[in-house]
């Protein structure tokens, strides 16, 4: 496992293109993934509330906030797709080397979450009116539900690396022993209850932030917002706690088995004498950025659980009447997206200089292609990946901008769909 | 156990070229049909289909990577550039069909639509490449890598590419041809029709410039293989054809999908027993049971995987019966 003739130099060129293609992708990737869990299971709660309630007032808060996931999740599905190829083009170390045991939980993911997922989601936008609504709330429940498997599967694999485990190795490739132990490591539990009321955490943010902004623009469906500023503020301070105590919950474990992130000096220096004998000499010093981005990310999570303090405003709508209440949550709405970048950077970073910690480097798992080559791919899919995600935003903020008015999604069927070439369309809407 | 696993990467990789197919031929053939309302038309004949059939693709890289890492990593950097074209078209049109609707505004839907028409194109191109490419093998050198991009470009591959696109035209002009109502749905079956024949030129081209290639004949481990079912590739172009002609578009598109599927076969069965053959070293070639995860991986996913694997697909197929037949006016409109 050595680095191959294209010269130490372009090598090292090479490994920082497809590090920093990486971490791109996964950045923007990730920037959607925690809207679409967060809002599929606010979307869960308002869908379940009207089918209980049979309130009009639910179902048109279904019918925008399922909007605003939808123009969500079309990036959050076409930067999966690219994270999913990226391992192979980019990585062929990771499947060459560890393949038969990283693989399985991504396959899981792949399969039993992934695919339900767009199949079930598809059945639920055009479902609309067309199946019976047990039916219906069935399927968001199910995108819900194969949401969360897919976060978990993927956090699996993603633990995996930073704790490999249940595997032994057979001249240089690893083999599965132990797939339980994959399902237990230490690193996975509480970052999965981090990540995901991180992803809760955004979720209920964004519909305060953009309830707060229709209410300060006095917008004329005042029930409405108000009904999901509540929703949302409620569900925003609940997730705050939890993202803190999960993510406090980590440092104990993930010290213990990666003491060159969160260790004490003493096994730290123990583990980098240990793999200057096994891998040679070399720098086993995570990144200093990966403490501070660490740091960072707790500042914000402080500000964030703040949002307790603005609960009881919410006696006698004092939160709506003060109105700067309403600002503080507008401008809060972006925070929780640095802070999951941030804490990325801490996880990953904090990885480094290992693909999968004390086992195989990432020297060894990038693929062996020029930079060239690299460095094009990186151009062409950076460009791409972020003009659709500056578009996408720009549309999630017109939607949130023109309000819960005129909605596709959820329409009543009605002759003059626009599928007549006779009739006049209606269907310009968004 | 290898082998069932290669059947379902077979299953999935097909579903994909048939679903997905059509979703590129749809997009395709978007150029052809200016105009707002024929374009929506269009895009909700697709519907509820869209999501579920991408994420065949998904479904096949995550069977590549999890019984089959070692073909995984080689498969996809040996063939970077086919790859990342036919990944960017994905993307393209993925974010592109569910995004065009959004904005209410008539130039901006028409920039969505240049999108969705180039990202077509792209994946078409590209998934064609990709399996041009495995036929013609790759320089795969005994220490495991392959070397270089270069020896991708070649007119076989060009051909292969192309002939994808002539395919996927095809298909989507009969899907649209079997879900559209009344005077829309015989404007594809015409167009349909006159695409048949740019089909097969491009598959006959493919053909003669594959047989006249030193390294596509040398690759060609099952000449039998190689020579049937390109044909049969051709007999069911000409039954789709002709069955449009008698307008009979179900059967049109059972034809025109097995059109897509035959290639994955294509490629399996000329090149077995080999997933990746080698053309620079007969012995670097990677075997399907050489390009396999070890045996506890195969174990394991057989027994969480494969009990499940009738349940994605009766979802996918409910989803198929409960939105059967043509559109109408009363159709849900959404992308």
């Amino acid at each position: 496992m050595t680095s191959e003739s294209t010269g130490l130099g372009m090598a090292m060129d090479a490994l920082l293109i497809a590090r920093l293609q990486f971490a791109t992708t996964t950045s923007i990737h990730f920037l959607f993934v925690l809207v679409t869990l967060g809002l599929v299971t606010l979307l869960v709660y308002l869908q379940t509330a009207w089918a209980i309630t049979r309130k009009p007032e639910y179902e048109r808060l279904t019918r925008f906030w399922g909007t605003l996931y939808l123009i969500n999740y079309a990036l959050g599905i076409a930067t999966g797709i690219v994270m999913e190829f990226q391992f192979g083009l980019n990585w062929s170390g990771l499947s060459r080397y560890v393949g038969n045991v990283f693989g399985a939980p991504l396959a899981m993911e792949t399969l039993v979450a992934f695919f339900l997922e767009s199949t079930f989601l598809g059945m639920w936008i055009f479902g609309w009116h067309r199946l019976r609504r047990g039916v219906h709330l069935a399927l968001i429940w199910g995108v819900a539900i194969t949401a969360y498997a897919s976060a978990f599967w993927v956090l699996v694999a993603n633990s995996w690396l930073q704790n490999p485990v249940g595997y032994r190795m057979e001249n240089g490739v690893a083999h599965l022993t132990d797939f339980t132990a994959l399902l237990t490591n230490p690193t996975l539990g509480m970052a999965f209850g981090h990540v995901v009321s991180a992803a809760v955490l955004t979720g209920g943010l964004l519909m305060a932030g953009i309830s707060a902004y229709q209410l300060i623009r006095r917008t004329t469906d005042y029930a409405l917002f108000r009904r999901s500023l509540r929703i949302g503020l409620i569900t925003s301070a609940l997730a705050s706690s939890m993202v803190m105590g999960f993510g406090f919950a980590q440092f104990g474990a993930i010290g213990g088995v990666q003491p060159t992130k969160f260790g004490g000096d003493a096994e730290r220096s123990a583990i980098v004498t240990e793999w200057t004998a096994r891998f040679g000499p070399g720098d086993y010093t995570p990144p200093v950025w990966s403490t501070a981005a660490l740091g960072f990310m707790i500042l914000i999570g402080f500000a964030l659980a703040w949002s307790w303090l603005l609960l009881p405003l919410l006696f006698r709508d004092w939160i709506i009447r003060l109105r700067f209440p309403l600002f503080l949550m507008l401008i809060a709405v972006p925070l929780p997206f640095v802070a999951a970048i941030l804490g990325w950077l801490a996880r990953e970073g904090g990885r480094q200089p290992w693909a999968v910690y004390g086992l195989l480097p990432v020297s060894d798992a990038v693929t062996p292609i020029s930079a060239g080559v690299l460095l094009t791919s990186l151009i062409g899919f950076a460009v791409l990946l972020i003009a659709l995600a500056v578009t996408n935003w720009t549309l999630l903020a017109r939607r949130a901008h023109r309000g819960a008015h005129d909605l596709a999604l959820g329409r009543s069927p009605q002759p003059g769909n626009g599928l007549d070439d006779h009739q006049p369309m209606h269907v310009l809407a968004g | 156990m290898e082998i069932l696993w290669y059947a379902l990467l077979g299953l999935f990789l097909a579903g994909y070229l048939v679903l997905g197919g059509y979703d590129y031929g749809v997009g395709l053939l978007l150029a052809a049909s200016p105009g707002e309302n024929p374009r929506r038309r269009a895009l909700t004949a697709l519907g509820p289909f869209f999501l579920g059939n991408e994420v065949w693709l998904v479904a096949a890289v995550g069977i590549l990577f999890g019984a089959f890492p070692m073909l995984e990593g080689e498969l996809l950097s040996g063939l970077y550039p086919a790859v990342a074209a036919a990944l960017a078209g994905v993307i393209l049109v993925t974010a592109a069909v569910q995004l065009r609707s959004r904005p209410s505004g008539a130039a901006a839907r028409a920039r969505w639509d240049g999108l969705i028409i180039t990202g077509s194109a792209l994946a078409a191109l590209g998934w064609g490449a990709v399996l041009a490419g495995l036929l013609q093998g790759v320089p795969l050198h005994a220490n495991g890598h392959v070397a270089g991009i270069g020896h991708l470009f070649t007119p076989f591959v060009a051909a292969g590419a192309l002939t994808l696109v002539g395919l996927v035209a095809v298909h989507g002009a009969v899907f649209l041809t079997l879900r559209l109502p009344g005077g829309a749905g015989e404007h594809y079956a015409r167009m349909g029709r006159r695409l048949v024949p740019v089909a097969l030129v491009a598959l006959a081209s493919a053909t003669v410039l594959g047989l006249l290639t030193d390294r596509v004949r040398e690759t060609a481990q099952q000449p039998v293989a190689a020579l049937l079912l390109p044909v049969l590739l051709a007999v069911a172009l000409l039954a789709a054809g002709r069955a449009l002609a008698r307008r009979r578009a179900g059967l049109a598109f059972v034809a025109s999908s097995a059109a897509l599927a035959l290639p994955v076969l294509l490629v399996a069965a000329t090149t077995w027993p080999y997933a990746l053959v080698s053309s620079v070293d007969p012995a670097a070639g990677l075997t399907v049971s050489e390009a396999a995860a070890s045996t506890p991986t195969l174990r394991l996913l057989s027994w969480l995987l494969i009990p499940l694997i009738p349940a994605l697909l009766g979802f996918q197929a409910m989803s198929w019966w409960v939105f059967r037949g043509r559109i109408d006016n009363r159709a849900p409109v959404y992308w």
